[in-house]
């Protein structure tokens, strides 16, 4: 109901108020949504990350984009007329924002599936680009495609044994790869976990993986080759796991045609 | 070999043994269905998890003893004087300023983070520094240590380096393998033997300095050989394990009264005590706790602090009459 009127009262808002045209996005995830929608000078500033390779395959579009730091305060200088913020920001910032009359829209991380065609949407509308979000949903659902009926075990694999929910939004993108993905408590599998109970298929990210961590060192874990043959490791991009939002379709499109 | 040693070795043995066979129908029943994962579990990951529990709670109880034995004040250990901090820096400094994660390159951090740590102590210690003095100066280089680790986790060129770290710097010994027992074990074994080798000087110490060096003990060089095998011990198990807090601190209380108070007569006790204690504090973490993996560090922090605290007010006591 909530959900309803707000969208409802965004639509209403931005059929009234002219396309803004200094639009500033805090976060990554919000850097990629604007990245893909707006208009050509409509945006003022992205978030750092958003124009960093390691984070994102969008940053050579933010190239001569100015960046920001995530904070509020760092670009208020920009006199933006549009603010994108990625799950709530702190009560300062709120705040802030109310003080200075600034327009913020809030771009949860999704829950599930439904909710990214949602956030698309939302920022679509606020950026007055209605038609360039329906086509990039159109886009996002062709390259998700359906869900096959047949699955198989999996695990999503990051640096340190760092994997995703199996009720969440993760487990959601996999199953339209085949995939289900196992339940391991806590987010986070051992190495002994792994052994005692491998999935079928391993979906390894690169994320980050040419930068040296503990993370990217559990990964080489000598113990790691005694996995039973039936398990099978595909290494994927990485990055659009993060945000999971529209780049996490093709994503799972490639894994799927590798699966095939 | 006393039986007081006899008897923690047995312990220690026991504890490291229960950690190699934890979950044993579910381990036989792996072993049935697929031998190959069963026996990469219990020696690529069960038994360097043993080894290193074994030798890094025995270096930080035998630290320990030795470090309170050279200040002759209890309160003294390698997580309150800085070398553990020290090689934490040292280590993240390797790691991820330098991008270098590899076992033995923050082995080697760790080592000199440890012994750039202690060598600003001693520094700090000459011409004569009282033990309050040297207790306060560890406890500001431990601070500063702390503050450096967050600094170079901060400007490190991946923005998640600060998360990546946190979970080390909790102390684990999960998923390790043979490769972090064939680099930590050396430097950790030399410090322990040069540590153990000042346990005479450590015993003629505690009538203090003026009847040591009548006895002929020469105690620059004594403090020297500490020194170097703490940072040397400290800094490799830091290195592959993380901060475990408490272990250096608690155990030698527990041993001292048992050796009639001498504190060279402790060294051997607490290495002991301290190898079953890691032990038994690793095999708590495994316990499954809701689901999520408790931290090797919280564990000891939670026997160790509470144990800090009444020392102190039992400290406080006695000078207090």
């Amino acid at each position: 109901m909530m959900r309803a009127l707000a969208a409802a009262l965004l639509v209403w808002s931005g059929a009234a108020a002219a396309a803004p045209t200094r639009v500033v996005s805090l976060n990554l995830c919000t850097d990629e949504l604007v990245l893909l929608l707006a208009a050509p000078g409509q945006l003022a500033s992205i978030s750092f990350l958003g124009a960093d390779s390691n984070e994102t395959a969008l940053a050579p579009r933010a190239r001569g984009l100015p960046t920001n730091n995530g904070r509020l305060d760092s670009v208020v200088a920009l006199a933006p007329d549009l603010v994108f913020t990625g799950g709530g920001s702190d009560r300062y910032a709120r705040e802030l924002a109310i003080r200075l009359k600034l327009h913020v829209v809030d771009v949860p991380p999704p829950q599930n599936i439904a909710d990214i065609r949602r956030n698309i949407a939302s920022v679509a509308n606020a950026l007055g680009r209605d038609a360039a979000g329906t086509a990039l949903i159109a886009q996002f659902d062709t390259a998700l495609g359906p869900t096959p009926a047949a699955t198989r075990s999996a695990l999503l694999l990051g640096g340190g044994g760092t994997t995703a929910g199996a009720d969440g939004v993760g487990a959601q993108l996999l199953r339209h790869a085949g995939l289900m993905q196992q339940d391991v408590p806590a987010g986070q599998v051992s190495l002994e976990q792994l052994l005692a109970e491998p999935p079928q298929v391993i979906v390894q990210t690169k994320y980050r993986s040419s930068q040296a961590s503990l993370g990217q060192s559990w990964l080489q874990h000598p113990a790691l080759r005694s996995l039973p043959p039936t398990t099978r490791t595909i290494t994927v991009d990485g990055r659009p796991w993060t945000c999971m939002g529209p780049l996490v379709a093709p994503e799972i499109a490639r894994l799927r045609a590798r699966l095939q | 070999m006393t039986r007081l040693n006899l008897s923690l070795a047995a312990l220690a043995l026991l504890l490291a043994t229960a950690s190699l066979c934890s979950d044993p129908a579910g381990m036989l029943a792996l072993w049935q269905r697929s031998p190959e994962a069963a026996r990469a579990i219990l020696i690529e990951l069960r038994l360097p998890r043993a080894l290193l529990a074994l030798a890094i709670g025995g270096s930080l109880g035998l630290t320990g003893a030795a470090m309170q034995g050279l200040l002759r004040n209890p309160l003294a250990s390698p997580d309150v004087l800085g070398p553990s901090t020290g090689a934490a820096l040292g280590a993240v400094i390797v790691a991820y300023t330098f991008g270098i994660a590899g076992t033995l390159a923050m082995a080697l951090g760790g080592i000199g983070g440890s012994l750039a740590a202690l060598g600003l102590l001693l520094l700090l210690s000459r011409g004569g520094a009282s033990t309050a003095t040297l207790l306060l100066a560890g406890v500001a280089i431990s601070a500063l240590g702390g503050a450096l680790t967050n600094l170079a986790l901060s400007l490190a060129p991946s923005p998640y380096a600060l998360y990546d770290v946190l979970f080390w710097l909790l102390g684990s010994l999960a998923d390790r393998s043979l490769l972090h027992v064939a680099v930590a074990l050396p430097p950790l074994l030399i410090g322990c033997a040069l540590v153990l080798s000042g346990r005479r000087g450590l015993d003629a110490l505690a009538l203090g300095e003026d009847v040591a060096a009548s006895l002929g003990v020469d105690v620059a060089r004594l403090r020297l050989r500490i020194v170097v095998g703490t940072a040397l011990a400290v800094g490799a198990g830091v290195a592959v394990a993380g901060s475990i807090g408490f272990i250096g601190l608690v155990v030698p209380h527990l041993v001292r009264p048992r050796v009639g108070g001498r504190p060279g007569a402790a060294l051997m006790p607490s290495a002991l005590a301290g190898a079953a204690l890691l032990c038994a504090a690793d095999l708590v973490v495994r316990l499954p706790v809701a689901g999520h993996d408790l931290k090797l560090g919280v564990v000891t922090a939670l026997i160790g602090a509470p144990f800090f605290l009444w020392l102190i007010v039992r400290q406080r006591e006695v000078i207090e009459p």
